[in-house]
């Protein structure tokens, strides 16, 4: 291996990782704070700079955290399974921290000659295949524990990634089925100048469908339901304790960022934004943007909603994300047909109609997987 | 040279990958073990530039195919994995004769030096190249392929709902 080489693929993943992980840190920091403000506290404010009584909001507690991982005991249980209980977390964080190179970030210190692997034919199929990975990470865990709670947590979390994987590909392929590409740099490139797929109806739908089973996807609440504290401790990290813990926390974020990174990437114009002729290194700034945007409305929604049941969890993915998805392939064909014929009019209806097919198969799925709820009778009560 | 490196260190792991899963007497391991096999063998179609395959043998074989096994697994008694009975089977001889026999018919060409029945013509090995061939001339295979897999699904629901007798579905409302 040529030397040129080695510092190439330095230069393209050195930084992703760094990037990341100073994000993390200030995720943490963030969601803390704002939970804190959702529920009418303060939040972590103490930790400032050492030995001073300067409090900087809080700032310094991801560092403080990060030093109690690194040195607390490390506990595995006597029956576990030592090996994989060593490799669960390795296994989750390698995924999530690998797939951050197929988005497309344009870094102002790439240029022509950069490895740029998300330029490759096949980013986005690459991307999924990687994430998939993640699901044997949790289970690995949750069996190697060898904890009821634990196998309870891994279990629930592969029959979610599972389901919800399929909703989050299909509406995926609506994309890559415009584009006629794969590659993730090429999918960016087709909605410069504000071109989103977001705004059209069956790319607003496939982005609605796609964030939800992003959020699935990552363990996210409303759907934390492999980690659900009240109902089986920690789930599949229950046995977990000190730097090992941090790994799959860490792991979480990152696959947060890159689900997120994914989602810009695809419905929102990746780098796409005002400014980028003036100043092409805002490419990345408002790539970083978007995506702490998404991560703000997850915490935004991990604030408000409630846990969801396991039935309503499996009725949503089968009974209305799938046919809603895959209805969406079909309406977004029909459109891509319309729209080569190149007449404004014929847009416009094509536009009216599939946002009336979508709306109207929402509705209808919805009527439909209504349960027969009868109106609750009191009998100790009036 | 680098290939060659590549090559053998990826075999190693597939091979390796392979004996465990066929050796360990724990379920779980040997799955997870046939999965490092798996990884393997998508590292080698890297090597050979064909990415998409080496992404769906990711997608496929390790994303899919091993959380099925995993789930089946965990659906039965022996999800905790310690399983002490000796398990042998009686036809290890046969497997063994149609082994050695599948090893010789790969190695007859190699061996023989027989020239291959067209010559090689030089393709791109791109996802698109791919998308195009799997639309032009084998769109029907395609098409029969989607066809008998959605059937294999629409049999499993059914399968899976099993036959409802009126009379129970009365008796839970």
């Amino acid at each position: 291996m040529s030397l040129e080489l080695l510092i190439d693929i330095l230069i393209a993943t050195v930084p992703l990782m760094l990037i990341f992980a100073t994000l993390f840190a200030f995720t943490t920091w963030l969601e803390r704070k704002a939970l804190a403000r959702i529920q009418n506290r303060i939040g972590p404010n103490k930790v400032g700079i050492p030995c001073t009584r300067i409090g900087l909001f809080g700032l310094g507690q991801p560092a403080a955290d990060g030093i109690k991982m690194i040195f607390k005991e490390n506990i595995v249980p006597r029956g576990a399974d030592r090996l994989f209980h060593l490799l669960a977390p390795i296994l989750a964080l390698i995924p999530s921290m690998l797939v951050l190179c197929f988005l497309p970030l344009d870094f102002p210190w790439l240029n022509e000659d950069s490895v740029k692997a998300f330029l490759l034919d096949g980013a986005v199929i690459f991307f999924f295949a990687i994430t998939g990975l993640n699901t044997l990470a949790v289970f690995m865990a949750g069996w190697a524990s060898r904890n009821k709670y634990s196998l309870l947590g891994g279990m629930r979390a592969v029959a979610q990634m599972v389901s919800y994987e399929i909703p989050l590909v299909l509406s995926a392929v609506i994309v890559v089925m415009m584009v006629g590409s794969l590659n993730a740099g090429e999918i960016a490139g087709v909605q410069t100048g504000g071109n989103w797929f977001v705004f059209s109806p069956w790319g607003f739908a496939a982005f609605v469908i796609f964030f939800i089973a992003a959020l699935a996807e990552t363990n996210r609440s409303p759907f934390d339901l492999p980690e659900a504290e009240s109902e089986i401790i920690a789930g599949y990290f229950t046995e977990y304790s000190g730097f090992k813990f941090a790994l799959f926390f860490l792991a979480e974020y990152i696959a947060m960022f890159a689900i997120s990174g994914l989602a810009v990437t695809l419905f929102l114009g990746g780098g796409d934004g005002p400014g980028l002729a003036v100043a092409p290194w805002l490419s990345a700034v408002w790539f970083l943007a978007k995506i702490f945007g998404f991560i703000a409305v997850m915490i935004w929604l991990r604030g408000t909603l409630p846990r969801l049941r396991v039935d309503q969890l499996m009725g949503f993915a089968w009974k209305f994300m799938l046919p809603i998805s895959i209805l969406n392939i079909f309406v977004a064909g029909f459109a891509w047909h319309a729209e080569q014929l190149g007449n404004r009019y014929i847009t416009v209806i094509t536009w009216v109609i599939s946002l009336a097919v979508l709306y109207g198969a929402a509705c209808g799925l919805n009527q439909l997987n209504r349960g027969k709820v009868r109106p609750r009778e009191y009998k100790y009560a009036e | 040279m680098n290939e060659e490196i590549a090559f053998w260190i990826l075999s190693a792991i597939a091979v390796l990958g392979a004996l465990v899963a066929v050796r360990k007497r724990n379920l779980i391991h040997g799955v997870f073990a046939l999965l490092v096999f798996f990884a393997g063998l998508s590292g080698l179609f890297l090597l050979l530039l064909a990415e998409f395959i080496a992404a769906v043998q990711v997608l496929v074989y390790i994303g899919a195919v091993g959380v099925l096994l995993l789930f089946a697994i965990m659906l039965t008694e022996r999800v905790a994995g310690d399983d002490n009975r000796r398990m042998t089977s009686r036809g290890w001889r046969w497997g063994l004769v149609m082994a050695a026999a599948v090893f010789v018919v790969l190695l007859l060409r190699p061996i023989q030096k027989w020239p291959s029945p067209e010559p090689p013509q030089p393709i791109k090995p791109s996802v698109e190249e791919l998308g195009k061939k799997l639309m032009n001339p084998y769109v029907v295979t395609l098409e029969v392929l989607a066809l008998l897999l959605t059937a294999a699904l629409i049999g499993a629901v059914t399968a899976a709902q099993g036959v409802r007798m009126p009379k129970e579905e009365d008796s839970q409302e």
